[in-house]
C-alpha cells in the first residue's frame, strides 16, 4: 500500500517539485525582466513627455492638421501624451517578449517567433492605414473645394466619394499586407468600386439623360449667362 | 533658374545696344491681335516725350504660337510726321525673346528686369500686351515721375467700370492700404513704372519659383516698393480697356495666387506693417477726366447660388478658423432674397483677417485654404453689385473708401491675434 502511494502520489509530486525548482529561476527572471520593463517604460514615458513638451510637438501637430484629424476620430488627448504613452507601452511590450522567451518553453518560443515575424506586416499595415487616412482627408477636401468652386450641386457627395474611395483603397492594401482574405478583399474592392462607377455612369446616362445633355451642351457651347466681370 | 542674360542671342543684343536710358517691357502670350497697338503706342510715346533718350522695348514672351514675337519685330510707326512735330534723335531698339522658368507674368518680368540691369536703364515701365486703350501719354506718365521727380515706383490709376477689378476693390487695395498705410488705388493694375535701382532690388529677391512668378507679381512689386520705403506715386492713365480674359476661367487659381502672395508678403514684412497706423495719400500725376466705359453684364443669381453652395458645403471647414458668429451670419444669408443679399464691411473684414491669420498659423493646407475663399469672395461681389446697382462711380468709390477704413480700424485686432 505504501509503495503504491509512493509510486502514484509521492513520486510525481517529487518530480513536480523538482521541475518547479528547476523552472523557478526562469519564472523569477521573467518576472524581474517584466518588472524592469514596466519601470523602464514608465521612466521613458515621463522623459519623452518632457522632451515632446520641450520641442512643442503639440503646436507642430496642430499646424500639420493631425489634431483636427484626431479630434474627428474622437481622440482628445494631446499628441505628446499619446506618443509618450506609446513609447512606454512599446518598451513594456518589448520586455514582455523578452520575459516570455526567458521562460525557455518551446511552445511559447514557437508562438513568439511566429508573432515576431508577423509584426512587420502589422506595422506596414498600420502605416498604410495612417497615410491612407491622411491622404483620403486631403484629397477629399481638395475635391470638395474644387467641386464647390465649379458650382456642382453634389459637391459634398463628390468630396465624400473621393475620401471614401481612397480610404477604402488604403484599407484594402493594409488587409492585403496582413494576408487577411487577400484575394477576397481585392475582388470585393474591384466589384464595389467598379459597381459604383458603373451605377453612376448608368444613372447619369439613363436617369439623368436630360441633365447630361444640358451639362454637355453647356460645356460645349458655353454658358451664355456668364459674367463679364474682370476680377483683377 | 538660368539667367536670360546668359543666352547668346540676348548677349548679342545687349552688346549691340550696350546701354539704354529707358526700357519698356511687355510680357505676352498669344497676343498677336493686340500687341502691335501697344508697341506702336510705346514707340510713339518714347519718340514724343523722350526723343533724346536711348530706349529699348523688350517683349518677354511665354512661348506664343500665334506669331506674337514676329508682330513685335515687324511693328513700326512708319509715319512719325503725322503724329509728331519733331523727329526722334536717339535710336530705338527692340528685343523680343521667350522667357524661361515657371510659365507666368512674373517670369516674364524677371527677364525684363535682368535686361534692364544689363543695360543700366534709369527708368523702366511694364505694360500689358492686351491693352486696347493705351496711348503714347501712358509712357510719359509712367516714366517721367522716375526721370524728373526721382520716384522709384509709379503705380497706375485708371477709371474702371464699377464692377471691374473686384479682387482689387474688395481685398487687395483695402488690405494693402491698411497694412502699409499708402493709398495705392491699383496695386495690381498691371502697368507700372519703376527706377533701375528698384529693378535691381527686385532681382535681389529669391521669389522666382513661387506664385510671384505667376499672377502674384503685381502685388509683390507694389508691396516690395512700399515696405522697403522706396519713393512711390501713381499716375492717372485714363480708362483701362483690354481684351477680355477667359471669363472666370479659373477664378480660384487667380484668387489663390494673388491673395496667397499678399499673405506671404504679410509674413515677410510683418515688422513693417505692424507699426503702421491709418493711411495716407501718395502723390498723383496726370490730368483726371471722366471716361465712358462699356457696360459689364453680371449674373447675380449664379453668384448667390455659388455662395450658398459654399456655405452649405464648406462651413464646417471654415469654422476651424472663422469666428462662430460670422459663420452663423453667413448661414443666415442663405434665406435672404436676391435684392436683400448683403455682406456688411465688418463681416467681410473679419473674414479676410481670419483667412490671413489661418494662413499665418498654417491651420490648413495653403491651397485648400485660399481656394475655399472663392465662394465667399463671389458672395462679396454679389453683395457689392446689389448695393451699388443704382450708384454712380463716385458713390462706389466712396463705399470702397469706407471698406478701407473698416480694414484700418480692425487692424489692431489682426495685430493682436497675429502674435
Amino acid at each position: 500500500m505504501n509503495s503504491f502511494l509512493e509510486r502514484v502520489i509521492m513520486e510525481p509530486f517529487d518530480r513536480f517539485i523538482e521541475r518547479l525548482l528547476e523552472f523557478l529561476p526562469d519564472i523569477m527572471t521573467a518576472i524581474l525582466v517584466l518588472a524592469a520593463g514596466i519601470v523602464l517604460g514608465f521612466i521613458l514615458k515621463s522623459l519623452f513627455l518632457r522632451f515632446f513638451h520641450a520641442i512643442k510637438i503639440d503646436r507642430l501637430s496642430e499646424r500639420s492638421g493631425a489634431i483636427e484629424m484626431m479630434k474627428r476620430g474622437g481622440v482628445k488627448e494631446p499628441v505628446s501624451a499619446i506618443l509618450a504613452r506609446m513609447i512606454g507601452w512599446v518598451t513594456v511590450f518589448g520586455f514582455l517578449i523578452l520575459s516570455l522567451r526567458s521562460l525557455n518553453i518551446p511552445a511559447v518560443e514557437q508562438i513568439l517567433e511566429r508573432f515576431i515575424l508577423y509584426l512587420p506586416n502589422v506595422f506596414v499595415a498600420g502605416v498604410i492605414v495612417f497615410f491612407g487616412y491622411f491622404l483620403s482627408n486631403f484629397l477629399g477636401r481638395a475635391a470638395l473645394i474644387a467641386a464647390v468652386n465649379a458650382g456642382f450641386k453634389v459637391s459634398g457627395l463628390i468630396g465624400r466619394l473621393v475620401k471614401l474611395t481612397i480610404f477604402f483603397l488604403a484599407l484594402t492594401m493594409a488587409l492585403e499586407q496582413l494576408g487577411v482574405g487577400k484575394e477576397t478583399i481585392i475582388i470585393a474592392f474591384a466589384i464595389v468600386f467598379g459597381g459604383v462607377i458603373f451605377s453612376l455612369s448608368l444613372a447619369f446616362g439613363l436617369g439623368g439623360r436630360d441633365i447630361a445633355k444640358e451639362f454637355l451642351e453647356k460645356k460645349m457651347k458655353g454658358d451664355d449667362r456668364k459674367d463679364d466681370i474682370n476680377h483683377l | 533658374m538660368e539667367s536670360i542674360i546668359a543666352r547668346k542671342e540676348i548677349q548679342d543684343s545687349i552688346e549691340k545696344i550696350r546701354e539704354a536710358d529707358i526700357l519698356v517691357g511687355i510680357p505676352s502670350y498669344n497676343n498677336a491681335g493686340t500687341i502691335g497697338h501697344v508697341v506702336r503706342a510705346v514707340q510713339t510715346g518714347l519718340a514724343k516725350y523722350f526723343p533724346d533718350m536711348k530706349s529699348v522695348l523688350v517683349n518677354s514672351d511665354g512661348g506664343s504660337n500665334d506669331g506674337t514675337m514676329e508682330v513685335v519685330q515687324n511693328t513700326a510707326v512708319d509715319d512719325f510726321q503725322s503724329i509728331l512735330f519733331t523727329h526722334r534723335v536717339s535710336p530705338f531698339f527692340k528685343i523680343a525673346t521667350p522667357y524661361h522658368g515657371i510659365p507666368g507674368k512674373g517670369s516674364a518680368f524677371r527677364t525684363i528686369f535682368e535686361i534692364a540691369r544689363a543695360l543700366g536703364s534709369k527708368a523702366c515701365a511694364v505694360l500689358d500686351s492686351d491693352l486696347r486703350s493705351i496711348t503714347p501719354e501712358w509712357i510719359e506718365l509712367l516714366i517721367k515721375p522716375v526721370i524728373e521727380s526721382d520716384f522709384d515706383y509709379v503705380a497706375p490709376l485708371y477709371h474702371r467700370h464699377k464692377y471691374d477689378g473686384t479682387i482689387t476693390n474688395s481685398i487687395v487695395y483695402p488690405l494693402t492700404r491698411a497694412l502699409y498705410g499708402k493709398r495705392i488705388r491699383q496695386p495690381i493694375g498691371g502697368d507700372f513704372g519703376f527706377s533701375g535701382r528698384l529693378a535691381e532690388f527686385f532681382l535681389s529677391k529669391d521669389v522666382w519659383e513661387t506664385d510671384v512668378a505667376r499672377y502674384g507679381i503685381d502685388i509683390w512689386m507694389t508691396t516690395t516698393a512700399v515696405a522697403n520705403n522706396f519713393k512711390v506715386c501713381q499716375s492717372f492713365l485714363g480708362a483701362k480697356i483690354h481684351d477680355p480674359k477667359d471669363p472666370g476661367a479659373d477664378l480660384s487659381a487667380m484668387l489663390f495666387q494673388v491673395v496667397g502672395s499678399t499673405f506671404d508678403l504679410m509674413e515677410a514684412y510683418a515688422e513693417a506693417w505692424k507699426t503702421v497706423e491709418g493711411s495716407q495719400d501718395i502723390p498723383a500725376f496726370g490730368f483726371q477726366y471722366a471716361v465712358g466705359l462699356d457696360p459689364v453684364s453680371v449674373n447675380l443669381e449664379r453668384m448667390i447660388d455659388k455662395f450658398s453652395l459654399g456655405i452649405r458645403e464648406l462651413s464646417d471647414m471654415w469654422s476651424t478658423f472663422i469666428p462662430q458668429d460670422i459663420i452663423r451670419f453667413l448661414q443666415n444669408t442663405e434665406d435672404l432674397r436676391k435684392s436683400e443679399f448683403h455682406i456688411p464691411d465688418e463681416i467681410w473684414v473679419d473674414i479676410i483677417y481670419s483667412f490671413a491669420l489661418a494662413a499665418h498659423e498654417k491651420v490648413l493646407n495653403k491651397e485648400h485654404l485660399l481656394k475655399s475663399l472663392t465662394p465667399l469672395y463671389i458672395g462679396k461681389v454679389a453683395s457689392f453689385v446689389t448695393e451699388n446697382w443704382e450708384c454712380s462711380a463716385d458713390e462706389v468709390e466712396e463705399k470702397i473708401n469706407r471698406l478701407c477704413i473698416t480694414f484700418e480700424k480692425k487692424k489692431k485686432l489682426l495685430i493682436e491675434r497675429w502674435s
